[in-house]
């Protein structure tokens, strides 16, 4: 044997025992006892500290107007806040604001013909920003305003509904609205200080970008983008004492692989989102908790009923999915529970509907189970023949169908090719077509986005409502809503569902302020969406948090917020 | 060995004089070994496994490896020995393609510019600057998107076209310098036209350094194609290659290696093997060899 | 002087076409916007004119070509921060992560390749063709991964990514500590490369017949090998390595997105998969011209060190 292959091979073997080696399983230490939940105080909270946390992406801005990224509310979290927030019931709090406003105690008022209505807040006094200017009446009728000038703005949802804003008093705004809008108290979530951006000409350039004022118990100190983000404590913030740690580091890693190896290494004390199937890699360790929140984020599977064109036919049905026979007999060949069980292991609910959580998410709603037997005898009886090849076909039609969904994700993936199995078995070809993120959720006409375009079969995605729902199931649901070259492509009524019923009980929750009453509204048009069979509701997600025991006074989540709701209480212990 | 007089003759001898070289290099010999057994591999896949690359089971997920799944199973509990096997289908063949592209655009580009200089070289070679100053990764990543997707032909004709500069350019040098030499001479005296003196003299003069840098280029050809799966832009899950196995391992790296390892393993081996044979076809064909050979 | 007045034609005609496929694509940097509850289609269109997205294709182009040549390489659309201020902000990292590569690369390709090309078929030739063509066979990012492995999750001799320890201001050994694993992914696989062509260089001139003229003429065998062969072979390296500049710029993407460094090809990468124009436009406009200057470097450097290839 020559040197040269001597050496060649050497080399070879030394890799691969290097790869062996280092793949070999960490073996978990001794004495596994199930580590108590975090935020369980071991004594009393410790002042000082700075807290490190992984975050696999980043925030392309800080600007609360342009919201537009989960991870950007994460860290705005700890730095802006607003009149209201949202707590973990999914009802609303006072932050700024000295109450929430409502129709019983006098905050809100309808005019007499009751088409307009005043919602007035009083300023808690003596809030100061966090350069110290302090907070006044002016700067909510600023934020108004900015919200509607500001051309580069994300949704101006709600705040096109004000016609002015009073600010008899610095502490006192009253907001004129000229129409009846419920969802009111998430408006304000996040307020812009008038003396700082007053004098930009074009906020977008400004350097309140990347470092906002706020009354959060943080500040933005750094912005260093691919890096890290850099909050320290708020010498002005309102309550004494606290926050605890000195600061936060939000470190940018590039993956979530990444944060947690740095998770378990110590590098960072806390990670930001781990995946469902990723709490297994820190299932063993006993340094490391996870946090589990109920989230309203339902990930779910859209099913187009109209035909594969740009929906100029007002009344077009989609060849295959157009028949509610199918529709239903893909529910039943769903296995729901077990790919919850297999991929996501065990980490979220089976889905039923799109309010999954809150105030208004009906309680005693349900979707049809997992049964392939009943799939196929539907499909039978409803005249969808199997051929030699397995596959079903009806007058011609032959069931094949394609789902989309973004590329990239591990766990879509794998779900993707789940379903083409399962659907293979009662009759139904699937495809998969997948697409970048940036494409798939694109959610424009004139970029022909494949869902307002109606020019997809199946689309798989997660999203989740506001805490008030009306928005959402008013732009998903209801008929006015689909899109169109009639109507310009406005609306996100994807699945082209169309039920005279449901549009009335959705148009009676918009037009109440009487929760109690929305509420049932909500619950008859959700009943009645499930019937229609459109979508296939997958799971209730779950929001996963993973912190080092070190890390104290977290307390149980906030769906509808974040993982940094409450960092003004956290503390390490040593 | 007799020497004939002939230009073919002195072909045919100079083949089989390579051909002696080539066998006596050893890495060169056990490369092509590896890669013909991979390749048989590749090829035997479906009369070789008994189990389907694509067919999910949810119930066998990462399963470690075992009599009935010599290599385990992956993350949706698909055999992996299996998918080891198709995916050779898929990795070596878009190699070998995309190669055949880039060699063939890029000799017709570097004959042309080569033979007949003066402007028409110009006008070739700033078309060569202006393809290679194109970034690469961003152009596949464009043209994924655009066509939705790679399939297999496109994924062999963007890594040709990306590829070709090179051949190309080694071309040109060639035919600039061969064009001069007695024996181009010779053939224009007794009349032959341009396309006999390119395609009976030139070229095959010029094989070597192409038959180098085609066998190279396969080799990185399967490299770009499994970076581009890892970042998610090459053939699309369920289609096996090894470079969208790497891609899901990565994740799943630290709770089943072998998923892993494999993958990695035989893109390694056939990249190894492949570039042995380069380094043996190169010092077997390069006459100026001929030289060291004799003094060891 | 002809060829740098050919290239601007070249550059126009790049510049072009690239923008041209980049609007063609489907989606754009609005997309981020999805599943912002509230977000309706007249918020769509505003911020689509917002950001000058509703004009027709040629007329962005020629404006952007116009502000690009003026100075003002626009905004980014999501980040909503001047181009070339967030150039500015990565340049220097990725500067520092390929010039070192660089410098490490063609400090050890040198003396590596030529003892292997003068001693050849040594122990040392053989160990150091084996390494290469082991490391050469490598994808990078699988190198990547498993030095990440190795040296950052089982040994912990050394960070899982990143530029700088969260929260610690620059220093240069904690900068030296994080630089380590991310060149040496880049510069080993790059070293088998270039020690091999140095080798093969060497051996073709050692070869050469005016080298034997050269040792005939009684030179010591040293000064032969320095002064001639190096000189020869390092024409081709010089022509790769020049080639090899643009890449200071444009660094190696997926390996800072393995590690995480905060260069510019993170930057190319998080802008395309956003399809954020304005970076994509200027980096890639940058790119360009310094592919098409280190093109013509490398043909100039070729032309003047090599005698024999004239130039018509």
């Amino acid at each position: 044997m020559s040197w040269k292959t001597f050496g060649n091979a050497a080399v070879v073997g030394a890799l691969f025992a290097i790869v062996a080696a280092a793949c070999a399983p960490s073996t978990p230490a001794a004495g596994t006892a199930a580590p108590s939940p975090a935020g369980s105080a071991a004594g009393a909270p410790v002042r000082g500290g700075t807290l490190v946390v992984a975050i696999w992406q980043e925030p392309a801005n800080l600007m609360p107007s342009y919201q537009s990224q989960t991870v950007q509310s994460v860290v705005l979290d700890t730095v802006v806040e607003g009149l209201l927030r949202a707590t973990p019931a999914g009802e609303y709090e006072p932050v700024l604001a000295k109450a929430v406003p409502t129709v019983t105690n006098g905050g809100v008022k309808v005019s007499a013909d009751g088409k307009t209505m005043d919602v007035t807040y009083q300023l808690l006094p003596g809030i100061k920003w966090s350069d110290g200017e302090p907070v006044t009446s002016a700067d909510v009728k600023f934020t108004w305003q900015a919200w509607m000038t500001d051309p580069k703005v994300g949704t101006r949802e709600g705040y096109d509904q004000i016609s002015s804003i009073d600010t008899p008093d610095d502490l006192t705004a009253v907001v004129h609205y000229k129409a009846i809008y419920g969802p009111y108290p998430t408006r304000f979530g996040r307020l812009l200080a008038k003396h700082a951006l007053e004098k930009e000409s074009d906020y977008s350039k400004s350097d309140y970008v990347r470092k906002p004022l706020g009354t959060g118990p943080f500040k933005v100190t750094q912005f260093n983008a691919g890096e890290s983000f850099v909050v320290e404590r708020n010498p002005y913030y309102r309550v004494a004492g606290k926050p605890y740690l000195d600061k936060i580091i939000f470190k940018s890693v590039p993956s979530s692989t990444v944060a947690i190896a740095q998770l378990k290494a110590g590098e960072v004390q806390a990670m930001w989102n781990i995946g469902e199937a990723e709490t297994a890699d820190v299932a063993n360790d006993p340094n490391i908790a996870v946090v589990v929140t109920p989230s309203p984020y339902v990930e779910r599977i859209e099913m187009n009923t109209a035909v594969n064109k740009d929906g100029t036919d007002a009344n077009s049905v989609h060849p295959v999915l157009g028949d509610i026979n199918v529709r239903r007999a893909l529910i039943y060949a769903t296995p729901k529970q077990q790919i919850i069980d297999k991929l996501l292991l065990g980490k979220a609910q089976v889905g039923r509907t799109v309010l999954s959580i809150g105030w208004a998410a009906p309680k005693d709603i349900t979707q049809e189970g997992y049964d392939p037997k009943k799939a196929n005898d539907l499909l039978d009886k409803a005249g969808w023949a199997k051929g030699s090849d397995g596959i079903r076909s009806k007058g011609g039609v032959r069931a094949a169908l394609t789902i989309s969904t973004t590329s990239g994700n591990a766990y879509r993936e794998q779900l993707e090719q789940v379903l083409i199995d399962e659907y293979k078995q009662v009759g139904v070809d699937l495809k998969i077509q997948n697409y970048p993120s940036s494409v798939f959720l694109s959610g424009s006409w004139a970029t022909g986005d494949q869902r307002k375009r109606g020019s997809y079969d199946l689309s798989l995605y997660n999203s989740a409502p506001d805490i008030d729902p009306q928005s959402i199931v008013n732009q998903r649901y209801h008929s006015k809503n689909i899109p169109s070259p009639a109507n310009g492509g406005v609306g996100q009524n994807y699945t082209r569902v169309k039920n005279a019923e449901m549009d009335k009980a959705i148009d009676e929750a918009g037009a109440s302020l009487d929760f109690e009453l929305r509420k049932a509204a909500y619950a008859k048009a959700l009943k009645i969406l499930n019937d229609q069979a459109v979508i296939i509701w997958l799971s209730e997600r779950t929001d996963l948090t993973a912190y080092r025991k070190n890390v104290q006074g977290q307390g149980p989540g906030n769906g509808w917020r974040n993982f940094a709701h409450n960092t003004e209480e956290w503390w390490l212990s040593k | 060995m007799p020497v004939a007089v002939t230009p073919e003759a002195r072909q045919r001898g100079q083949w089989q004089m390579a051909l002696e070289r080539f066998r006596g290099h050893r890495p060169a010999v056990i490369g092509t070994f590896v890669l013909v057994v991979l390749a048989l591999l590749a090829i035997g896949a479906p009369l070789i496994s008994p189990y389907d690359p694509e067919k999910t089971q949810l119930l066998l997920i990462f399963e470690r490896p075992s009599l009935s799944h010599p290599m385990g199973t992956d993350s949706l509990g698909r055999d992996l020995a299996t998918r080891i096997l198709y995916g050779g289908r898929v990795s070596l063949s878009i190699g070998v393609m995309a190669v055949a592209v880039a060699i063939t655009l890029g000799t017709l580009v570097g004959m042309v510019a080569g033979f007949y200089g003066r402007w028409i070289d110009g006008l070739l070679m700033r078309f060569v600057d202006m393809m290679l100053s194109f970034p690469d990764l961003f152009l596949l990543i464009l043209i994924g998107v655009l066509l939705k997707g790679m399939t297999v032909p496109v994924i062999v004709v963007v890594l040709g076209l990306l590829r070709w500069m090179r051949t190309s350019r080694l071309v040109r040098a060639q035919f600039l310098s061969l064009k001069e030499r007695e024996f181009v001479e010779a053939a224009r005296t007794v009349g032959a036209d341009d396309l006999r003196i390119i395609f009976r003299h030139i070229l095959p003069n010029s094989l070597a350094p192409i038959i180098v840098a085609a066998t190279l280029g396969v080799a990185g050809a399967i490299i770009t194609e499994s970076t581009l799966s890892f970042l998610g832009l090459g053939i699309q899950p369920p289609t096996p290659t090894w470079g969208n196995m790497l891609k899901d391992a990565t994740r799943d790296m630290e709770r089943a290696p072998w998923t892993a390892i494999y993958p990695g393993l035989f893109i390694f081996l056939a990249v190894v093997s492949i570039n042995f044979i380069g380094d043996g076809l190169r010092d077997a064909l390069d006459p100026r060899h001929v030289i060291r050979t004799q003094r060891r | 002087m002809r060829r740098l007045i050919g290239a601007v034609p070249l550059l126009l005609a790049i510049t072009a076409v690239l923008f041209g496929i980049m609007k063609s694509v489907p989606g754009g940097p609005l997309a981020i916007y999805e599943g912002t509850p509230g977000m309706t289609d007249e918020d769509m269109a505003r911020l689509e004119h917002a950001f000058g997205l509703d004009q027709p294709l040629p007329i962005q182009y020629v404006s952007w070509l116009g502000r690009f040549l003026a100075g003002d390489w626009g905004y980014s659309i999501i980040q909503h921060q001047p181009v070339l201020g967030l150039i500015g902000e990565r340049l220097p990292n990725t500067m520092l992560l390929m010039g070192t590569v660089f410098t490490v690369v063609l400090v050890l390709a040198i003396p590596i390749g030529t003892v292997t090309a003068v001693r050849q078929y040594s122990w040392f030739d053989h160990l150091v063709t084996g390494s290469t063509f082991a490391f050469l066979s490598t994808p990078t990012f699988w190198l990547g991964l498993l030095l990440i492995i190795v040296f950052g999750l089982q040994l912990r001799w050394l960070p899982l990514g990143g530029m700088r320890t969260a929260g610690v201001d620059f220093d240069l050994v904690d900068v030296l500590r994080h630089l380590i694993l991310p060149v040496a992914t880049i510069a080993l696989v790059q070293l088998g490369g270039r020690v091999r062509y140095l080798r093969a260089s060497m051996l073709d001139t050692i070869g050469q017949d005016y080298m034997r003229t050269a040792r005939a003429k009684g030179l010591d065998e040293r000064v032969v090998v320095m002064g001639h062969a190096l000189k020869n072979a390092a024409i081709p390296l010089v022509t790769i390595i020049a080639l090899d500049v643009p890449e200071l710029f444009a660094g190696a993407l997926v390996t800072e997105q393995i590690f995480g460094w905060p260069g510019m090809g993170r930057l190319l990468w998080d802008a395309t998969t956003r399809n954020d124009y304005p970076i994509l436009m200027g980096v890639l406009a940058v790119t360009s011209v310094l592919i098409v200057f280190a093109n013509l470097l490398a043909d100039v450097i070729y032309g003047y060190l090599d005698p024999r290839i004239r130039y018509s």
